[in-house]
């Protein structure tokens, strides 16, 4: 079948009553997720995964995915607003999302960042449509020895783009890898870590451990770092402003920021391990280094806004890619994403897509009814989480860790689990005080089984030869990407990120 | 407290590789990679890491001092998480939960004794019907039944 085809099929199955009001769920709990600051998509899909048990997988993946880029939407809320990203991912839009609150362009500020993410998000899906069959095309002749590869290039990039603290980083992959080991060696039937604990036989299983590290911990740093001290008092009030809608200047002049971001968005969110944060940095970097008048960024310039937005949205809807095609998440919210189809029984990879048409499709069909949902959502339902804002986070916190603890126990009614969250909570905020990468240990806790697994096949196939790795042209190709990939990602990175200090120091 | 930090992941560390060199073998009796390959590669470079960042950590001398008090409130949520898992096993999910967010609440926002009761019993209303009646996951039984739910 073809591509239109395909897709067409798809939207039979996601615009069904039941899954349109999974989506519209998935749409506002993303959203919702995004503007509590702290909380980004890995942190929401980890909470309420639980929650999906109980629903038909291809909905419940779908409430999933809305949740996971929905976040990007509301992320930006109190970037504008508050000055405050709700996300890591949103931080590059407070240099000019909030210079234009402060200037009086707060509405529009908002409605451009709707309609930035939603060009974003949905060049994104129409690049997932048109890329995902030809990367199941090309992943099919990958082996185990490609697979250990794609697991390290995705861990790599991932650690080289913490850049200086890269040695915690690497420490918290190890962690993960060592968490990952624990349970029956599938292999010889030998029990590793169990202590003979029947608990520990299946290994430690993710969810706890996400919900702890990316709940809890960072609900704990939050308040360390006294979030729950500082109210929204210096919210700024848009509804006061005298124009909510966009001038046709800002449209004008952002229309080629947009295609930009979009398209460089994708690009680095199907790169393992960079992401949305890069994406949106490099963005704004690129768009100030391509602008003709430089010097207005950071002061309130559309185009700063709109070239973010559009590559964090675009950026998430390419990290579907790996995940889709390969297996291979490359970020911690697509591990978790991951996890949910492995709940379900469902295995990401090169025949995903052909095995689970109606799966893979519905969800890419209902990726683009999410963004025309979001779009809706963003613009017309702002006063909303305005509100939302404004719900103190000393009432927030006590509702999370009660929502955190229930969901955990919820999955296997399991005490250990639940306990076993607890402690990756405390751990996690640990983590995050002294530098170290909760997304880098959940992602490796995701693919060290894997990678272990690709590594045994493969030194069984070589019979112990490592040489295996340089003579296969596929393998070849993936060392090659992950060189490029380890070499240049810092060096944009850093370009991204200094960008981002000169716009925080003025200059 | 970054030190101690990374004292304990190195203990971890050690115990985790000596595991893996004691009970895991390298090689099957087939001489294939055995079950222990992947857990004393992962675990030697844990401890070669940890030691580094801890050297680096002593290098980089005392850390710079934090507000107490923000730690005062770090601390004081995560034992009252902690408590919260223990009242789960004895009280329930309900009971312990409706505890737990009085307590909580009545901690971080004093002087609203009426918001934080209402907050106690609705919030714990709303996820037992989620949780229970919607979803059909169970919420955690308790050694002591005060209610039959």
């Amino acid at each position: 079948m073809d591509i239109f085809g395909d897709l067409v099929m798809g939207l039979s199955i996601a615009i069904t009553p039941i899954n349109l009001l999974y989506l519209l769920i998935g749409a506002i709990v993303g959203m919702v997720v995004g503007v509590i600051p702290g909380f980004g998509p890995s942190a929401g899909l980890a909470i309420l995964l639980p929650v999906t048990f109980g629903m038909d997988p291809t909905g419940a993946i779908m409430m999933l995915a809305a949740i996971y880029y929905g976040a990007m939407y509301g992320g930006t809320i109190t970037s504008i607003l508050l000055n405050t990203p709700g996300e890591s991912a949103t931080v590059a839009s407070t240099f000019d999302g909030y210079p234009l609150a402060k200037k009086g362009r707060a509405g529009p500020a908002l409605v451009m960042q709707a309609v930035a993410s939603f060009v974003g998000g949905t060049v994104g899906v129409i690049l997932i449509t048109i890329l995902a069959p030809m990367f199941s095309q090309v992943s099919r002749s990958f082996g185990p020895p490609e697979y250990f590869l794609l697991a390290m290039m995705g861990m790599l990039t991932l650690i080289v783009m913490i850049g200086n603290h890269w040695k915690l980083g690497l420490i918290s992959a190890l962690i993960g890898f060592a968490l990952g080991t624990v349970g029956v060696d599938l292999e010889t039937g030998q029990g590793r870590y169990t202590f003979g604990s029947a608990e520990l036989i299946g290994g430690i299983y993710f969810i706890p451990i996400a919900i702890g590290l990316f709940g809890l911990g960072e609900l704990f740093y939050a308040f360390f770092v006294g979030m729950h001290k500082s109210g929204s008092g210096g919210i700024v009030q848009y509804d006061k402003e005298a124009a909510f809608w966009p001038s046709a200047e800002d449209w004008l002049s952002t229309r080629m920021t947009m295609v930009r971001g979009s398209i460089l968005g994708f690009v680095v969110g199907v790169i393992p391990g960079a992401g949305a944060t890069i994406a949106s940095l490099m963005a704004y970097s690129t768009e100030r280094s391509m602008s003709k008048h430089p010097e207005r960024f950071g002061t309130g310039e559309m185009a700063g806004l709109v070239a973010p937005e559009t590559a964090n949205n675009a950026a998430s809807s390419g990290a579907m890619i790996p995940l889709l095609t390969l297996g291979i998440p490359g970020s911690a919210s697509t591990a978790v994403l991951l996890a949910a189809f492995m709940l379900w029984g469902l295995r990401p990879g090169p025949l995903f897509m052909e095995q689970n048409p109606e799966l893979a499709w519905g969800l890419i069909a209902s990726m683009y009814l999410g963004n025309m949902i979001l779009l809706a959502i963003s613009v017309f339902a702002i006063p909303l989480f305005v509100q939302i804002i404004k719900v103190p986070y000393r009432l927030l916190a006590p509702i999370i860790v009660v929502i955190c603890t229930l969901g955990t126990f919820s999955v296997h009614a399991s005490f250990i689990e639940t306990y076993l969250m607890f402690a990756a909570g405390i751990v996690g905020f640990f983590m995050r005080l002294y530098g170290f990468s909760p997304a880098a240990l959940v992602l490796a806790l995701v693919l060290g089984p894997l990678a272990e697994e690709a590594l045994r096949q493969t030194l069984t196939i070589s019979r112990g030869s490592a040489m295996i790795f340089l003579e296969r042209p596929a393998s070849l190709w993936i060392i090659g990407v992950t060189i490029v990939l380890v070499v240049v990602l810092p060096f944009m990175s850093r370009h991204g990120k200094s960008a981002g200090n000169a716009e925080k120091s003025g200059t | 407290m970054r030190i101690a930090f990374l004292l304990a992941l190195l203990a971890g560390g050690v115990y985790y590789t000596y595991v893996a060199f004691i009970d895991l073998n390298f090689l099957t009796r087939t001489g294939r990679l055995g079950p222990g390959f992947f857990p004393r590669s992962v675990g030697v470079m844990i401890v070669l890491l940890t030691i580094w960042a801890l050297v680096d950590a002593l290098k980089e001398g005392r850390e710079a001092a934090t507000n107490a008090g923000l730690w005062r409130d770090v601390a004081m949520l995560m034992v009252l998480a902690i408590i919260y898992a223990v009242a789960l096993r004895v009280f329930g999910g309900f009971v312990a939960t409706v505890l737990y967010l009085a307590v909580t609440l009545s901690v971080l926002n004093r002087g609203r004794p009426l918001q934080n009761a209402l907050l106690s019993i609705l919030v714990p209303v709303a996820v037992y019907l989620l949780f229970d009646r919607v979803l059909n996951a169970s919420m955690p039984p308790g050694l002591i039944d005060i209610l039959p739910i």
